[in-house]
């Protein structure tokens, strides 16, 4: 089976936010306010000046063991076995949210406008059309890629294998076995959800 | 199925025209990048973004006439197929529902903010008149013009306009607090292009997998946030590689987070900092000797009474450099050095030496006379660092060659700014860090289409009537304005308030929102309030309009046309649309020129000659007429450069030319050196004394000294309001604020945007934790910031990542709050805080916009009418255009 993941390198995420924010938003007419994807700073922690940081690029991890699935009651959100990407058919959702609160990551929102749960699919839509991801296509630090998983010569396969396997690392998983992957080199891994460490953070909880 | 859903979605929105706005289907036809083609309704237009400086190269898709989506074009050199948060919204930019879309004119009081439409011949003409009318009554040096302030497809149509009218007052908010200090010091020492990565120089860095640089020394600018896709990228792909990165940053940016040293620097005090990695250079030996000896003017001797160069004979040939003295150690005597060197000699380098009763000493030893104070303890205690980590960052920046400092705006926005400049510059020269491959200093080959790339717009400095010059305002005192035909904006604006040495009467501005730029924003207002009459000229109102009396409608960068080269490749900007009666500014002032003309002004009269005008070319009638002038350099008019653009004008490898220094001149047989006077590179900047007391080489004209002699050397000047100061103003104020760049706004631009203030509504101020909790303020709290000059608001973000005495805020405005009574202006806009006041730089006259004092506090709620949550920004989403006459279509393609 493919597995269809964004892989993320964090070393070179410059957390601009143009490609997965505005490229995202845009080519999916997302409303004022969501997101499919969002931008953690992890970070600063430490004190001044002895600090790190780094950015998180968060969207949809396309589980193995999706809670959201499991939850929904008509079926409309479902693991797509054509290329392992979670999907929510907008004629069967019937806006409930209970994905929206059965993911681990905060990556489902609920899209007002059209009544329905609304996440990334890693543009399906444009890979049909043998596009990248909007995210992908205009990521400026290049960090972002996608491809399957499960193809040892695909983009992220290979990625993974440059960057070794103590340097590739997945969402804390409760359960659900997150498949996205994030490179991180330069700076120590943060296992944490990005959600609530971004709370503490802010709360003035100093992380060292 | 989804696209009914979608449908109902647009409907809910129920905003006309949007549909346009969003795909439909995402059923976009695949476009292969080098094509142009129209399937399916969807066009895809090559075209290059104005969001900031940075010119990315764009694919506009196009479908019914109306812009639909934009993609980087893959085949910019620099920025590779990607764009940033600024230009992807564009199109929100674009189809703005409060676009500038005729021209007004105010009825009521100034500041009302109430408007009605005027056609285009009326609003040329009734300002022509106005213009007239105050050159009899008053001078022509009464009127000035400005620019700067973000989105400006070009900034020389206005200083031509000013030159061709008559009067020598033109002034940007940038300018001295904005690359100009740079450019000068960078000309003058070296004669070669700076290092600024936000103003797409230091090209070297675009070939990753070809240049050797092996450090980078990213100082006061972080291009992750100036420009992400181009700079920001470049520097991700050399730390992929393996380059070492230094971060001198008060802010804990992106690129100090990756950076293998981040020094944490205390605002304002560069300088400082410079003189002492320059003296730990000298100290240890670590510079590159062979271009110390050979290829900088270090060796020459200077008289210590006339601080000037000694000269054994001038040249009176442009080829020929003059002929210095050294001092010779293997005679012991003073000898003239034959350009480029004389292997007979060996000159000293320290030492101080007695002829006939004179003192002459090598600039070497002035220099290090000068840095010496500056030890690495020292700088750690002017500059709250660590000099362990001073050491560390030196020491990597010259173990690790070919290295390379670029120098971001940061320092140019305090008054050490040209000092500033001067000192990086002399690190990297010092270091041999010059036209060698991995050197951002370069001068790499370009198309000759234009003179200067990207600013096509010829100055016509021969223009200005004689006698006229002198009357630049601020520019006798600061004479380094001249390199940019540019007068002082303080010196503008107190002229304005004082009527001396003169009253100027009329204001025409083409900018961003000045009020949201210049620093003191309110005395800038009392200045407009005696203004005769002010024209404002944009893509939609700012704060700025409120107080304008006509209001006149600019093109926004998807409407432009302009010769855009990168690289080794010729890109074209060109009008994807055109709506309402929006027209490009450098028509504009074409336009006014001809109304000018027909009342009978002689100098716009003959600029329309094309035989008088000559190099300076006749005024056009459109931007086909204006740019083929250009595009026939390459043998091609406008109109086929733009369908085939872009092209590369040469291969990469015969683009990059390295040691253009060593290159034999054939006139004289010798190498043909930099391009300053003395052929070598000036560290002992010799020109500053002569560019003081008459503007050369700069001014068109002699012009009076200015009150004393500016220095040939670097000079660190503790920022006038201070922490350290003894003066008890830290004690009302105790933290010091410096500004930066975040990735959504360039200058004043973008704050209407949705796309953009949702991301980031209002602007923060980042205080440390220690401080936050002595000022009782949490993450979050809406937070006063006061200096002396006035009390705004601002968001708090507690972080680490700034120190305890410092706090950070980015420019702001407001135009949700336009027509209210503050106009936008005065809610969060950092410069009602900053200095506009003396002591200014001396060169350029610089004031204070980082590095000053300020004090906060705990505010009880946000300011009154100011937007927070995404979805009041709703309104502000693109609209339909609706049917328009497009009177200014007949200048265009």
């Amino acid at each position: 089976m493919k597995q269809y993941i964004i892989l993320a390198d964090l070393d070179r995420c410059i957390g601009c936010r143009g490609g997965c924010q505005v490229a995202c938003k845009t080519e999916h007419g997302i409303a004022l306010g969501p997101s499919r994807s969002k931008l953690y700073a992890m970070g600063p922690t430490g004190i001044f000046p002895d600090l790190q940081m780094y950015f998180l690029p968060l969207m949809c991890q396309q589980c193995e063991n999706p809670t959201c699935v499991q939850v929904c009651p008509t079926g409309a959100c479902y693991k797509d076995e054509a290329d392992g990407v979670i999907k929510i058919n907008r004629d069967s959702c019937i806006g409930c949210q209970s994905c929206k609160r059965a993911c681990p990551y905060d990556a489902i929102f609920f899209n007002q406008e059209l009544r329905v749960s609304d996440k990334c699919n890693v543009c399906a839509e444009r890979r049909e059309q043998g596009e990248e991801p909007a995210c992908v296509r205009n990521c400026s630090g290049k960090a972002l890629m996608y491809g399957d998983l499960n193809d040892p010569d695909s983009v992220v396969s290979k990625a993974i294998r440059e960057a070794g396997e103590e340097n590739v690392y997945s969402l804390p998983d409760c359960g659900n076995q997150p498949m996205g992957k994030y490179i991180l080199r330069n700076a120590k891994w943060l296992d944490v959800l990005p959600q609530e460490f971004e709370k503490e953070l802010q709360g003035g909880k100093t992380h060292e | 199925m989804e696209t009914q859903k979608l449908q109902q979605y647009l409907d809910a929105l129920s905003i006309s025209g949007m549909e346009g706005a969003l795909p439909k289907e995402s059923a976009f036809e695949r476009c292969e990048p080098g094509t142009v083609k129209e399937d399916g309704g969807v066009k895809v237009v090559k075209t290059c973004c104005r969001a900031c400086i940075a010119n990315c190269g764009v694919l506009a898709y196009v479908k019914n006439g109306r812009v639909i989506k934009l993609e980087g074009n893959p085949e910019d050199p620099m920025s590779k197929g990607r764009m940033c948060a600024k230009g992807l919204s564009g199109i929100q930019a674009l189809y703005h529902p409060n676009r500038n879309k005729y021209p007004l004119q105010r009825v009521g009081e100034r500041g009302g903010n109430k408007w009605k439409r005027i056609s285009w011949d009326k609003a040329l003409t009734t300002i022509a008149e106005k213009l007239m009318d105050t050159r009899e009554k008053y001078g022509a040096e009464t009127l000035f013009c400005s620019t700067g302030g973000g989105g400006n497809p070009e900034i020389w149509s206005i200083a031509r306009f000013c030159n061709i009218f008559g009067t020598p007052n033109w002034f940007e908010p940038g300018c001295a607090q904005c690359y100009l200090p740079r450019v000068l010091s960078y000309t003058m020492m070296y004669g070669g292009v700076d290092p600024s990565i936000a103003d797409s120089n230091a090209l070297e860095l675009y070939f990753p997998d070809e240049t050797p640089i092996k450090c980078l020394a990213l100082w006061g600018t972080d291009p992750s946030y100036s420009c992400p896709a181009s700079g920001g990228n470049a520097v991700v792909e050399l730390r992929a590689r393996g380059v070492k990165t230094i971060s001198v940053d008060p802010r804990f940016t992106p690129d100090a987070a990756k950076a293998d040293v981040w020094l944490p620097i205390r605002p304002g005090t560069d300088v400082a900092l410079l003189m002492s990695w320059i003296r730990y250079i000298m100290e240890h030996k670590l510079y590159d000797e062979e271009i110390v000896m050979k290829w900088t003017n270090l060796p020459y001797l200077v008289d210590t009474e006339t601080h000037l160069l000694v000269r054994a004979n001038t040249s009176a040939k442009e080829e020929e450099p003059d002929t210095f003295m050294v001092w010779d150690e293997n005679t012991n005597s003073m000898k003239p050095m034959a350009y480029p060197w004389d292997d007979a000699l060996k000159p000293a380098l320290t030492g101080s030496f007695t002829v006939d009763g004179k003192e002459y000493k090598p600039a070497y030893q002035l220099l290090w006379e000068r840095v010496l104070p500056y030890t690495l303890e020292k700088a750690g205690e002017i500059c709250w660092l660590d000099p362990v980590k001073i050491e560390e960052a030196i020491r990597l920046f010259t173990e690790n060659t070919p290295s390379g400092l670029a120098l971001g705006v940061a320092t140019d926005q305090t008054p050490n700014s040209v000092q500033a400049a001067m000192a990086a510059a002399i690190i990297d020269l010092m270091m041999g860090n010059v036209e060698r491959p991995g050197s951002l200093l370069q001068r790499f080959r370009t198309s000759g289409v234009l003179k200067m790339p990207n600013y096509p717009v010829p100055v016509a400095t021969k223009m200005l009537p004689k006698g006229q010059l002198e009357k630049r305002l601020g520019a006798n005192e600061h004479k380094g304005l001249h390199i940019w035909y540019a007068g002082h904006p303080s010196s503008i604006r107190d002229a304005v308030l004082t009527g001396k040495p003169y009253q100027p009467r009329v204001w025409i501005d083409r900018s961003g929102n000045k009020l949201g730029v210049v620093a003191e924003s309110a005395k800038w207002v009392e200045a407009i309030e005696k203004l005769d009459f002010i024209v404002h000229v944009y893509m939609y109102p700012t704060s700025f309009s409120a107080y304008a009396d006509i209001l006149l409608p600019a093109e926004e960068w998807l409407e432009t046309d302009m010769i855009v080269e990168t690289c080794n490749k010729l890109f074209a900007r060109q009008s994807v649309t055109h709506l309402w009666e929006t027209m490009d500014e450098t028509l504009f002032w074409s336009k006014l020129a001809r109304k000018c003309a027909d009342l009978g002004h002689e100098g716009c009269k003959k600029a329309f000659d094309a035989e008088f005008m000559g190099e300076d070319l006749a005024y056009w009638d459109s931007m086909e007429e204006f740019f083929s002038h250009f595009t026939k350099v390459v043998g091609m008019d406008w109109k086929e450069f733009a369908e085939k653009a872009p092209f590369e004008y040469l291969p990469k490898d015969e683009w990059r030319t390295y040691y253009v220094y060593k290159n034999i001149d054939e006139k004289t047989g010798k190498p043909q050196g930099f391009a300053t006077p003395s052929k070598k590179l000036e560290l002992y900047l010799e020109s500053m004394i002569h560019l003081s007391r008459t503007g050369q080489p700069f001014a068109a004209e002699p012009l009076p000294p200015a009150s004393k002699d500016y220095d040939p050397l670097p000079y660190y000047l503790e920022p006038f309001e201070s922490p350290v100061r003894e003066d008890g103003l830290h004690e009302e104020y105790p933290l010091v604020m410096t500004n930066g760049r975040v990735p959504f706004y360039h200058h004043s631009t973008l704050r209407n945007i949705p796309a953009l203030r949702e991301m980031y509504p209002v602007p923060e101020i980042w205080v440390n934790p220690k401080t936050a909790e002595k000022y009782g303020i949490s993450h979050g709290d809406w937070t006063y910031v006061e200096s002396k000059r006035g009390k705004i608001t601002a968001k708090a973000c507690v972080t680490e990542g700034i120190h305890p005495g410092v706090v950070f805020m980015e420019r702001f405005w407001n135009p949700e709050t336009l027509d209210t009574k503050t106009h936008g202006w005065q809610e969060m806009n950092v410069n009602v805080l900053t200095k506009s006041t003396a002591p200014f730089n001396d060169v350029v006259g610089t004031y204070t916009l980082r590095g000053f004092q300020v004090r906060i506090s705990k505010a009880e709620a946000a300011p009154e009418g100011v937007w927070t949550k995404p979805e009041d920004f709703k309104s502000w989403l693109p609209a339909g255009t609706g049917e328009t006459s497009d009177i200014s279509k007949e200048g265009k393609r």
